[in-house]
């Protein structure tokens, strides 16, 4: 009764308000995206430059294949440490130097290690953007790794990982994905505090050294160009040695039914993640999932967040996303629902999986969210540099041609109503989900029984 | 506005200063000037048009001169449950019916409620214009909302504190906290997110009398940024908001705060939190004087970047923290997004064997360096040349949204968008001098309030605002 009476209030409200009908607009005029520059350095390094925008800023990404996925079970976070020592300084440069310098250029220096990647680079004024090419290339191959730093910035880390483990987002996360890559570096999110400790200049100096080089390189460029870029890149980049190789990396992902709970006395809220592997982008089922999550539950009108949100009121933000590693793909709807509906919360979830596996969506349901993706496409484009350098970067990082950028507002828009429930049924099966609860187990144990036995 | 022909004088005296000091680098001039058309509707609604073809996008912001200081004393929160209402339900638009409009266009909305406006925007193709001009002009008109919709929203504003607050280690800290200590005049030191109690308690009628108060044109800005023919726009905004009545808006409230003469220091205990926590915070000067500028570079040399004089000091040759973070109105907005009493604000996590009087004592270290002579004009040169890139950044940031900020806010608080050009030069005018003399009167200690969060459990008499010292 409940969901019924939900779904007539969001069909019968719309109707008796309608007076005056918004005016439509015209078509969305053509978008094309920016034409980039590629090629490779003789050392294999690959570079990429795309105009972008009127506004004398550059940013300038390198993207390293460095990252969790090189690290041993016992090295988690090392990437993490070598990037964050290779800001403290090169063989001509002290850390204070590269920082001042960078900043001088209206930028600052960033090296974040990822699960796959070291991504080192900034945004800078057009104006400095060979100078600062010059300096990323100082601090990506002559890294002093100084001893003097180490102490203070495992203190650092130790200290992140404390805090992290008191936040449920973190604890949810991790959980959700030592489930869904068991034995993997992709599901190694934190190290253990004994490990950190263990960490030496001479582990990172290893890690460096079998991880960073030529070959392993990307470098992207978006912005204002100005200057002598070329001639930067080539003085700064073309000696670099060719170093080790990319590495392929696979991971065996679980497709079982499970339920974690974590117990968080005294929350105020469950925080739930719920998943399972899908298609990667390498597949031609990974757009017609794309359009799929953005009716489900990855969009504010979707119809999870329409239920549990903008009907229900059990949840402030709740989303599903399909997260990616390289030929890899996920599904998870996450959310923090207050503590005493965590089993309705979990209810109306797989409520709403199951009526998208069962019927397909109206033409009209179809179409709107096709819209929404084909805009959300141009955005994705054009609102920062950063932004474009992320979607390249995501093609690139496939190994997927261009032409699935070109190409993916014309896929977008030919997926039938019949695709999006078939992708659905054949990848979305509750029977098959990793389900991981944070929260106050006392209050929510009964709540959550119905869920620790699988129902296919 | 009289602080700006004096400005101007210093603004020429300092570039010709700068340019003879710093050999074969002087600062660049602005090479980037927005495009700025202002003018006002009959009924009062001011209008700013920034025409930007870089993407076939467009911006539409309204922002009302509303924000969480202004809200009524019995319903903390009340401003923010209240933009959450604009989502549901207007003369012609059901609820979710907006949202729908929006996404089924190709494009992405939010609305935001902030120290002195609540904001609502969209970001969509620019062939959609007219439809976002019609839909915001639609919930301008009047809303039509029901019990059932606030009751919703009353559970969903519940979790948004609970999941950024209640539910979270360091959840106000220092964003909703800092200014509650720091403050003496309530509409600056209440909880502006709200006790749960208040935002249960909010009713129907308590919604539309609000709406009535401050949702009126002649309380409000509508900026447009982005790929549009300024005539088509303006023939459309005529048209859609033009019959909408003005209001008798009410005399502004005192929101003044006395010259703090005192260091404060409170801690708050977090059953959360694992690891202490420390913020200093400091009263602001008043907006568009040249010290207030003076203190836009004092948080770039202070508190921006690895480069920062506090990230230096405390980060690296101290070892108390991996990061310091700050700025002024922080983690709510800028130094422009703003009109009342502000705080800059800097803030760290560290470890509990680290004493904070030991951080407290090399945070002094450092403002001293700054109060006891004239900057150095290196250090001065390279955070112009960092705020330089920020004001960019801010003009472009999010598809041209950061600029609808900016020209709003100058619309609604300054009758003044065109400001926006003129930012850089009024940096440019700040000498070593004024950075030593405004450091002397608002980096002092006397202007400074502390604040500690201490891990552990929560006793129950101080479960509220946490015990003063």
């Amino acid at each position: 009764m409940k969901v019924l009476f939900a779904v007539l209030a969001m069909a019968s409200l719309p109707l008796a308000a309608q007076k005056e009908t918004p005016p439509p607009g015209g078509p969305p005029k053509p978008f094309h995206l920016p034409k980039t520059e590629d090629f490779s350095l003789p050392n294999g390094m690959k570079v990429t430059i795309v105009p972008f925008g009127i506004v004398p800023r550059t940013a300038i990404r390198a993207f390293v294949e460095a990252g969790g996925v090189n690290e041993a079970a016992n090295e988690v976070w090392l990437s993490r440490l070598t990037g964050l020592l290779m800001k403290e300084g090169t063989t001509s440069r002290s850390g204070e130097q590269l920082a001042q310098e960078a900043a001088g250029m209206g930028g600052q220096l960033e090296i974040d290690a990822r699960a796959e990647e070291t991504i080192a680079g900034g945004i800078v004024l057009s104006e400095f953007a060979p100078r600062f090419i010059g300096l990323l290339a100082d601090a990506l191959r002559n890294p002093s790794f100084p001893e003097s730093q180490l102490a203070r910035l495992k203190a650092d880390l130790g200290r992140e990982l404390a805090i992290a483990k008191t936040q449920p987002g973190d604890l949810a996360r991790e959980r959700f994905f030592q489930v869904l890559f068991p034995d993997n570096p992709y599901g190694r999110q934190f190290p253990s505090e004994d490990d950190l400790k263990s960490y030496t200049v001479e582990k990172v100096r290893m890690f460096y050294r079998d991880n960073f080089g030529a070959a392993r390189t990307h470098l992207y460029i978006a912005g204002k160009l100005e200057g002598d870029l070329h001639g930067a890149i080539q003085t700064a980049f073309g000696d670099w040695p060719r170093g080790p190789e990319p590495k392929n990396i696979s991971a065996e992902m679980t497709k079982a039914r499970s339920l974690s709970v974590i117990d968080r006395p005294g929350s105020a809220q469950s925080t739930l993640y719920i998943g399972l592997p899908v298609a990667s982008p390498v597949s031609p089922d990974y757009v017609k999932l794309d359009v799929m999550n953005a009716l489900l539950g990855g969009s504010f009108a979707s119809r999870i967040t329409s239920n549990i949100r903008e009907q229900k009121g059990y949840t402030y933000s709740p989303r599903s996303q399909i997260g990616t590693h390289k030929h890899l793909a996920w599904w998870v709807e996450t959310a923090d629902v207050t503590t005493s509906v965590t089993g309705p919360s979990l209810k109306e979830i797989f409520y709403e999986v199951d009526r998208m596996r069962k019927d397909p969506p109206s033409e009209q349901e179809l179409q709107g969210i096709q819209n929404y993706l084909a805009g959300l496409f141009v955005l994705r484009n054009t609102i920062s540099p950063d932004a474009l350098i992320g979607q390249l970067r995501f093609v690139d990082s496939q190994g997927l041609d261009r032409s699935f950028l070109s190409s993916y507002v014309t896929k977008v828009t030919a997926v039938k109503p019949a695709d999006v429930q078939r992708v659905a049924e054949s990848y979305i099966m509750p029977g098959k989900m990793t389900i991981v609860v944070v929260g106050d187990k006392a209050k929510i144990a009964n709540q959550l029984e119905p869920y620790e036995t699988v129902v296919q | 506005m009289k602080a700006l022909t004096k400005t101007l004088l210093l603004s020429l005296l300092a570039a010709a200063i700068l340019a003879g000091l710093l050999q074969g680098d002087p600062p660049a001039a602005s090479k980037f000037t927005v495009p700025v058309t202002y003018y006002k509707l009959p009924n009062g609604l001011r209008v700013v048009l920034s025409p930007d073809s870089t993407a076939p996008t467009v911006v539409v912001a309204v922002y009302y001169r509303i924000g969480f200081r202004v809200e009524p004393k019995d319903r903390t929160g009340f401003a923010h449950l209240f933009e959450h209402m604009m989502f549901q339900g207007s003369q012609n638009m059901g609820k979710m019916a907006f949202v729908r409009l929006v996404q089924e266009n190709g494009g992405i909305l939010n609305g935001s409620t902030r120290f002195d406006f609540t904001n609502y925007f969209e970001l969509l193709p620019s062939s959609k214009l007219e439809t976002a001009l019609w839909a915001e002009a639609d919930r301008m008109k009047g809303l039509a909302i029901t019990q059932e919709n606030l009751t919703n929203q009353q559970g969903v504003v519940g979790n948004e504190v609970k999941v950024n607050v209640l539910n979270r280690p360091y959840g106000g800290f220092p964003w909703l906290w800092m200014p509650q200590y720091a403050n003496t005049n309530w509409y600056n030191s209440h909880n502006f997110y709200g006790d749960l109690k208040d935002i249960e308690a909010a009713k129907l009628q308590e919604v539309q009398t609000f709406f009535k108060t401050y949702y009126a044109p002649n309380n409000a800005a509508l900026s447009v940024v982005g790929d549009f023919e300024p005539d088509a726009a303006k023939a459309m905004i005529a048209k859609y908001f033009g019959g909408i009545p003005a209001s008798k808006l009410l005399p502004a409230p005192d929101l003044s705060e006395p010259r703090q003469e005192k260091e404060i220091r409170a801690s708050r205990t977090d059953s959360h939190a694992n690891r202490p926590a420390l913020a200093i915070g400091y009263h602001m000067p008043a907006r568009n004087t040249p010290e207030y500028y003076a203190m836009g570079l004092l948080d770039q040399m202070l508190a921006q970047g690895d480069d920062s004089l506090l990230s230096q000091e405390l980060v690296k040759k101290r070892g108390f923290t991996g990061s310091v973070s700050g700025g002024i109105n922080v983690d709510l907005g800028d130094m422009f997004d703003y009109s009342g009493p502000m705080l800059w604000t800097a803030y760290l996590t560290h470890d509990a064997s680290t004493k904070p009087d030991d951080i407290l004592n090399a945070i002094d270290g450092v403002m001293s360096g700054l109060q006891a002579k004239p900057v150095d004009r290196d250090l001065l040169a390279r955070n112009l040349v960092k705020m330089r890139s920020y004001l960019y950044d801010s003009m472009t940031q999010f598809g041209g949204f950061g600029r609808a900020n900016l020209l709003s806010c100058f619309a609604l608080f300054d009758d003044n968008p065109a400001r926006i050009n003129s930012l850089e030069a009024n940096f440019r005018s700040v000498t070593p001098e004024l950075i030593q003399s405004t450091a002397r009167e608002y980096l002092r200690r006397t202007n400074r309030t502390v604040l500690m969060v201490e891990p552990g459990a929560v006793k129950a008499s101080a479960a509220g605002k946490g015990a003063a010292q």
